[in-house]
């Protein structure tokens, strides 16, 4: 296990070291002045230029231009936004914990959703019921996120005026930011309005939570499906049937555990495409986090902003994804390879 | 597993025609390749078919309502928009982008996935582990980010949200590919002709490819669902399709501010988006139960 730990550790560090070679090279891929690009300055006059090709190192090699570049994002000194002119890590993590916020109550949702969907869909998979199940998820899977959203906003938004139609919190609300987590700040801080915020947060969840758990409630349901069909037909289920177990007990001892393990697999496999999904989420109901953020940055040119979200985020993608695959070994003693 | 049967069919079909007999065994998979050709047969015949110029705009239509309320027109099924354009004829024509772009980079991108699968299929070592760590770099930068760095490089535009495209479903082919040829190649038939003599290109040529195609058309239809809710997306975004152009994320996005006058011009658009994928996820789920159904018989 410390073997399999210690390259999937060394693996990490290629991919990240890979990653900082491509993000790298984007100070130069992209249009304009490579040390506007990797400063984030807009104006820089001719005495401050020759400053900071200095500290930059930009008039040595590649090599030690990367080098450089890498020690300054160690630091964590990743540039100024062009927009704004603010440190771009600050930004990032004034916007990041909504995004994260946003994917995990979906991610939650799918989970408590789709995984008993996708055991009552494989229990009888001729029933009508269970056939239906198939079928929603499969239109689940074929939904354009964007169209689906703004059916929802038009549905409980605008005809019914049930929820509001995006944000975060209404404007009535100040909660001071402490995690970055909505709910969390809200229940940490001591206003006298606490319950009103609450359910107003809670209100503004809905609608962005349930767009975005459709997609992969839906792949959860039919990946667990699979798998339950899989497993149900294996020898083991039938020497457990044959003991006399009853159909919960051979369901959740020896089924559910073998049927649940690549779900693990599947949910760090899932992440990326996750993540766009919630920045697409993000931009129609007008959330705070970094996928608007980003795509913000791409309208406005703010090229210092996209290399810095794509470190951030791919790093986040690459850990889950590690994370996951752990877990997965961890639980599962038959993946274990050395 | 082989299953007992009282009464034996005939079993010696070709592979291919058993696999439709499965295949049409299935009336969603039929309904969902009917409306895929449907697709395919409008996104070729588009220019041909539509009744009005999708880029002319005639002043005098403006927002004309769709054909089956009062004030509509016969002639203008589904009515125009603000600038009053036709908008069956750019429903049709935008099914040459959303699905004939679809289509056309899924078959790019299963290309090049075709070739560096074999390549890091068949080599060992350092090689192999080499292409797999490329990849999962690829696959850790979430496919909008990636089209997102490659507009800022590029520009805005149809041509360069292809690439974008074409790079983001690259890692899902390579890896699907590579483990159906590492599969293969475990295979004693595999053994048996490198014993004859076989080279490598020889075993890849003759033996993996025939045997791998069935899971590469299932791969495949994965991917175009994909492509297809890509494009659009990007479209929707104002990163792919620029704003004459009828794509129907474009489309959606364009009719945003008049949703309310019209609301037909977001609902349509989207309802084929729908409609595409949906039929894509019918044939390719169809495929995979005929294949698992013919193999167990």
């Amino acid at each position: 296990m410390i073997i399999f730990l210690l390259r999937r550790l060394f693996l990490l560090g290629t991919v990240l070291l890979g990653l900082s070679i491509f993000a790298f090279s984007l100070g130069y891929l992209f249009p304009g002045d490579p040390l506007q690009n990797f400063t984030g300055l807009r104006y820089i006059d001719s005495a401050q230029r020759e400053q900071l090709i200095q500290a930059y190192q930009l008039d040595q090699s590649y090599t030690t231009q990367y080098v450089a570049f890498l020690t300054r994002v160690l630091q964590g000194d990743w540039g100024l936004s062009f927009s704004s002119q603010q440190p771009l890590l600050n930004e990032i993590w004034q916007v990041l914990p909504a995004t994260l916020e946003l994917t995990t109550y979906a991610l939650l949702l799918s989970f408590f959703i789709g995984v008993p969907l996708g055991i009552l869909a494989a229990m009888k998979p001729n029933h009508l019921f269970c056939k239906s199940i198939s079928g929603m998820a499969l239109v689940g899977y074929s939904l354009p996120i964007f169209w689906w959203a703004l059916l929802l906003i038009m549905l409980f938004s605008v005809t019914l005026g049930w929820l509001p139609s995006g944000g975060r919190l209404g404007v009535l609300y100040e909660i001071p930011t402490l995690t970055g987590f909505m709910l969390v700040d809200i229940l940490l801080s001591n206003t006298h309005y606490q319950d009103a915020a609450l359910m107003d947060a809670f209100r503004h969840l809905i609608l962005p939570t349930l767009v975005l758990a459709t997609y992969p409630t839906t792949v959860m349901i039919r990946f667990v499906r699979d798998a339950m069909l899989d497993v149900w037909e294996q020898n083991y289920i039938k020497t457990a049937k044959a003991k006399g177990l009853n159909r919960l007990q051979v369901l959740y001892r020896h089924g559910l555990r073998n049927a649940l393990l690549p779900v693990i697999r599947q949910i760090g496999l899932q992440f990326s495409t996750l993540i766009t999904l919630a920045m697409l989420t993000e931009v129609i109901f007008s959330w705070p986090g970094i996928g608007r953020w980003l795509i913000d940055s791409i309208y406005q040119r703010n090229f210092p902003a996209i290399q810095a979200g794509l470190m951030i985020i791919s790093t986040l993608v690459i850990t889950i994804n590690m994370l996951t695959e752990i877990m997965h070994t961890f639980f599962n003693p038959l993946a274990r390879k050395y | 597993m082989a299953k007992f049967r009282l009464y034996l069919d005939e079993n010696n079909r070709s592979p291919l025609a058993q696999l439709w007999r499965e295949f049409s065994r299935q009336h969603s998979a039929l309904f969902g390749l009917i409306l895929f050709s449907t697709f395919l047969s409008l996104s070729v015949l588009a220019p041909f078919i539509t009744p009005h110029d999708p880029y002319l705009q005639a002043d005098n239509l403006l927002l004309l309502a769709p054909s089956w309320t009062e004030q509509g027109l016969v002639q203008y099924p589904f009515g125009t928009d603000d600038l009053g354009r036709d908008l069956l004829s750019r429903m049709l024509k935008g099914t040459t982008y959303t699905f004939g772009l679809a289509l056309l980079t899924v078959l790019a991108s299963l290309l090049a996935g075709l070739a560096l699968g074999a390549l890091a299929g068949m080599s060992r070592g350092v090689k192999s582990s080499f292409f797999n760590h490329l990849l999962d770099l690829i696959l850790t930068i979430p496919s909008l980010l990636l089209a997102i760095i490659i507009v800022a490089v590029l520009g805005p535009g149809l041509e360069n949200t292809a690439w974008a495209v074409i790079l983001a479903l690259l890692p899902q082919f390579v890896h699907g590919i590579r483990n159906a040829i590492a599969e293969q190649l475990k295979q004693d038939y595999v053994t048996a002709y490198r014993l004859d003599g076989a080279n490598n290109w020889q075993v890849l040529t003759r033996l993996i490819i025939p045997n791998i195609w069935e899971k590469i058309t299932v791969l495949s239809s994965m991917a175009l669902s994909t492509a297809i809710l890509d494009i659009a997306a990007l479209g929707f975004l104002g990163l792919g399709a620029q704003a004459p152009i009828a794509e129907w994320g474009a489309m959606i996005s364009d009719s945003l501010d008049i949703i309310y006058v019209a609301p037909v011009s977001v609902a349509i658009p989207g309802l084929l988006i729908f409609a595409a994928v949906l039929s894509v996820n019918l044939v390719g789920d169809g495929l995979k139960v005929a294949i698992q159904k013919r193999r167990e018989s």
